[in-house]
């Protein structure tokens, strides 16, 4: 089972929720490339460590929003409050289990 | 407006002895409130989001971080929502058709739950009044802690679609704790 941090309702199973991708900040479709547009849709970093990403809490509060996962031991480091879906992580809010705090790098904020 | 009277679920023998009990409340009176943060009806509904409260004999559940069902009589369930302050982003609807609503009432509701459903049920993290939404049996519900006399309850609220095959997973999962149904 994998713990997901909503931070309206707490830790989650992720069946709880829906993942809906890789956060990327929506260009303006009126001023970009067909390039550009195509890459924002269907382009992924897909790294293997930290990578900010969006869910939405589908059984819960019904409020999407961003965390930051390490996608090598799907540890959560951080998010910040929903509806921000990709503004700057919120550094008050600080997720870690107690049995893989040492795997955390830390390097969210 | 008048009481809706039907049942959901199919009649089951009543199970007179049981200790642990699983009723259908779905005539339930329920409104929906919804009210952006900031308003006069948000702050006056007082049941913050992951809490339930009585008020004027009808329970306001905070279901959602800005919505709230209202669930009690109707002539109470709408003499509450009908005095709610209408300011700024504020709706209420009768939604009573459309959701399922039970009772589970023993001391072994918690046991029930865990087979069914990811939720930590011990009272530190699911205190009496306390609300939850999650899957159960994998159908959406909100479930309200609501203790009777001290004895563990919990309603669980359903679309009312599902209503049928959630009553029955239900008792199948309590099976081996002897739940009943009872009348509501
Ligand atoms: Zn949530």
């Amino acid at each position: 089972m994998m713990l997901v941090p909503c931070p309206n309702c707490g830790p989650r199973n992720a069946s709880d929720l829906r993942y809906v991708g890789e956060s990327h900040s929506r260009p303006n479709p009126n001023e970009v490339t067909p390039q550009e547009w195509r890459t924002y849709l269907y382009m992924q970093d897909n790294p293997a460590g930290l990578l900010k990403e969006t869910w939405y809490c589908r059984s819960g509060c019904r409020q999407y929003f961003t965390a930051l996962r390490n996608t090598s031991t799907n540890e959560f480091t951080n998010h910040p409050l929903p509806g921000n879906k990709t503004g700057a992580v919120d550094p008050s809010f600080h997720y870690v289990s107690e049995s893989k705090s040492d795997t955390n790098d830390g390097a969210s904020s | 407006m008048s009481e809706f009277a039907s049942s959901v679920v199919k009649t089951y023998n009543e199970t007179a002895s049981s200790s642990l009990t699983l009723s259908d409340l779905s005539a339930t009176t329920k409104a929906i409130v919804r009210a952006g943060q900031g308003t006069d009806a948000a702050a006056g509904l007082g049941a913050p989001f992951g809490t339930s409260r009585v008020v004027d004999g009808t329970l306001v559940v905070g279901v959602r971080p800005t919505e709230w069902v209202v669930l009690g009589p109707a002539e109470a369930v709408w003499a509450f929502t009908d005095a709610i302050d209408n300011t700024g982003h504020v709706s209420k609807i009768d939604f009573t058709h459309s959701r399922a609503l039970f009772r589970l009432t023993g001391e072994d509701a918690p046991k029930v739950m865990e087979k069914i459903c990811s939720i930590d049920w011990a009272d530190a993290m699911m205190p009496d009044s306390a609300v939850v939404s999650a899957s159960v049996a994998k159908v959406s519900c909100d479930i309200i802690r609501n203790d009777v006399d001290g004895t563990r309850s919990y309603f669980i609220m359903s679309d009312r679609s599902s209503a049928q095959y959630l009553f029955d997973a239900i008792l199948d999962a309590g099976e081996e704790f002897k739940l009943g149904v009872t009348r509501a």
